[in-house]
């Protein structure tokens, strides 16, 4: 069953009296379980087609289907309720918040979804940590950790509410090679053991490999889509 | 819970600025409560004065002439006789009483004259209803039946008269008809009412009322009483009593005077000056919790694409910034009471502060040498919830714009 389809969605940016089309017209089918890779030059509407996705803007035109729901028919805060339940994000620059040690920072999306006990809660939020390999490094407040420990709390941070989508733009853009490898591969991990479906967006090509399908934008558009690995729901 | 627990771990976030905008809020809640002291202490004398120097605690007048007192007619005045004075003397807490004859008149030095409010009064009943006694600065007070005047320092300095030089009084009796009154001055006062330093002159009763031509009539009688908290009380029992003699006769405590109702009115607009100072403490929060949005801006973006609502990031913030003012206003209120303790035992010498040669008074401010604070519990609770009110509604309309942002926008910040 399809989690997410995109029928023929524009969007269009005004810069004062000139309009700058970002999005000419997607169609896109994402199944539950998928691990797709989004890339293209900059400026080529990753960004903006994960935004939509993950209902943080509104397409000027067409239309996005999440699992049976139509977007368009949500207000501000049904948005929030969808995003809250259903959606994990990843972002390059982690956006982890400061005051807030690793275990807080995951604490804090599962304090959103639902009232576990508080064993339950530690318990779930340790799990997740030590999958991430975080394990003892809980108590660390972000400036105690690497660029590569923030990425894996921020992945913590979107996974521990099991959300049945996690979107992540250029989760490895400002991690080394090997720390970009190690994260990708943890994503895989999770996709594979939790079944959670995946969309990346990278310009880098060796971190395509992971992906079993690729979607490439140009201009607005999807001009490619080759799959790869088969899914885990296969 | 969580988000409250975020908010308050904020406030040590950048310690600095807490500590700054807290101390701004503690420093306008410290100056409102020393002001308020202060201010306190100023309307507690100035009352004082007013008792102590020029009203009493009730006065007995007729209804008529209260009136018209401004222009101190020598109409609708009263007789005093032993059974007026039976029903006053009987009222709860009674110390004593003075009967006066007011009257304009012109005081006239031989080559100077200045329009005065002149009183005739029996003296050693004047002494007893009024704190006169230690404020003679030169001679004292004359004696019934002497043509001997006192007046105020400043008066006589005017017209630089001093103890043992004549004047006239220039008067119209009941009658309209000019008459002069001449009285060697016997002494000089210098009160810490500015009204009777400068505008009155005492000579002994019988001779005005003989020079006004008014018999033995008196304009008003004021009355002493043990403390001032009895005289709204007693008011209106003597006067149903005195109904009964005269029914034109009203008897009127100290705090329904003009005078007392403008030191009300001083207070409320020293209020408002107040008021401002706590302006300033809520711009310091609208300051803080702007910079704290956008210094936070990708923080609210991904708090948005958590799913956190608008209101849930506004109450983040609005309690961030209630926390801050609950902090200033502890730190005010401690301060404020250290000071208000210093001030209550030391108080402040305004003529050691302004300089020698000027008066408080000639300011219209009732203080002569020192004055002293007042301790009100309620102000320290007022201006504590009112900082944190402040704090708190301060807050709401920068974090509404914060939390307002297009997540997009927010995340994307740079």
């Amino acid at each position: 069953m399809a989690l997410l389809e995109l029928y023929n969605v524009k969007k269009i940016y005004q810069q004062g009296k000139i309009e700058v089309p970002a999005l000419r017209g997607i169609d896109l089918t994402v199944e539950k379980g998928e691990f797709t890779t989004v890339f293209g030059p900059s400026g080529s509407g990753k960004t903006t087609m994960l935004n939509m996705i993950g209902c943080l803007d509104k397409p000027t035109s067409g239309s996005i289907n999440f699992n049976g729901q139509e977007l368009e028919d949500l207000d501000k805060k049904g948005l929030a309720m969808l995003r809250r339940h259903n959606i994990g994000f990843i972002f390059q620059s982690y956006n982890l918040i400061p005051v807030l040690t690793a275990y807080e920072n995951v604490e804090f999306a599962i304090r959103l979804v639902d009232k576990h006990s508080k064993k339950e809660l530690r318990d779930k939020v340790m799990n997740i940590l030590a999958n991430v390999g975080l394990d003892g490094l809980e108590a660390r407040r972000p400036n105690e950790l690497s660029g590569g420990q923030k990425q894996r709390v921020a992945i913590a941070r979107a996974l521990v509410k099991e959300p049945k989508l996690v979107l992540a733009d250029e989760p490895s853009a400002n991690l080394d090679s090997k720390t970009s490898e190690e994260v990708l591969e943890l994503m895989v991990k999770m996709n594979e053991e939790l079944g959670t479906t995946f969309i990346f967006s990278t310009h880098d090509p060796q971190v395509m490999d992971y992906a079993h399908r690729m979607l490439e934008i140009r201009d607005g558009l999807i001009s490619e889509d080759k799959r790869g690995k088969s899914y885990v729901s296969d | 819970m969580f988000l409250t627990k975020l908010a308050f771990k904020n406030l040590i976030r950048h310690r600095n600025r807490t500590v700054v905008t807290a101390i701004i809020i503690a420093f306008a809640i410290f100056i409102f409560i020393l002001m308020d002291s202060m201010i306190g202490g100023m309307t507690e004398m100035s009352y004082n004065n007013i008792i102590d120097y020029e009203a009493g605690h009730l006065q007995l007048v007729n209804q008529k002439y209260w009136e018209a007192e401004e222009e101190l007619p020598l109409e609708n005045l009263m007789v005093v006789n032993q059974q007026v004075m039976t029903k006053t003397e009987n009222i709860q807490g009674y110390q004593a009483s003075s009967p006066e004859l007011n009257f304009s008149a012109r005081l006239n030095n031989g080559t100077n004259e200045l329009p005065v409010i002149g009183k005739g009064i029996i003296p050693n009943r004047l002494m007893q209803v009024f704190e006169l006694q230690d404020q003679f600065v030169v001679g004292e007070m004359f004696s019934p039946g002497e043509y001997k005047a006192v007046m105020g320092k400043r008066l006589a300095d005017l017209l630089k008269l001093d103890k043992g030089d004549y004047i006239t009084l220039l008067v119209k009796d009941k009658n309209e008809t000019f008459n002069t009154i001449d009285a060697e001055i016997a002494g000089l006062l210098h009160t810490g009412n500015p009204n009777i330093n400068n505008n009155i002159v005492y000579l002994p009763l019988d001779i005005v009322q003989q020079s006004l031509n008014v018999d033995n009539q008196v304009s008003k009688v004021i009355v002493r009483l043990e403390n001032k908290d009895l005289a709204l009380g007693v008011a209106n029992q003597l006067e149903n009593n005195l109904k009964a003699i005269n029914d034109n006769w009203s008897v009127y405590s100290w705090d329904e005077l003009e005078a007392v109702s403008v030191a009300g009115a001083k207070e409320m607009g020293n209020q408002m000056i107040l008021a401002i100072i706590l302006l300033i403490a809520a711009i310091a929060i609208i300051n803080t919790v702007i910079l704290a949005a956008l210094e936070r801006m990708k923080e609210i973006g991904m708090m948005k694409a958590m799913g956190l609502q608008r209101k849930e990031i506004i109450y983040t913030f609005v309690l961030e910034s209630t926390g801050i003012g609950i902090l200033g206003g502890i730190v005010g209120l401690i301060l404020g009471a250290f000071g208000v303790w210093i001030f209550t035992i030391y108080g402040i010498d305004f003529g050691t502060i302004m300089g020698s040669n000027i008066e408080m008074a000639s300011f219209g401010i009732p203080v002569i040498g020192k004055m002293y604070g007042v301790w009100n519990p309620e102000s320290f609770l007022l201006v504590f919830s009112f900082g944190v009110i402040v704090s708190f509604l301060s807050s709401i309309l920068p974090a509404y714009w914060a939390a307002s942002k297009d997540p997009v926008e927010a995340i994307y910040h740079s």
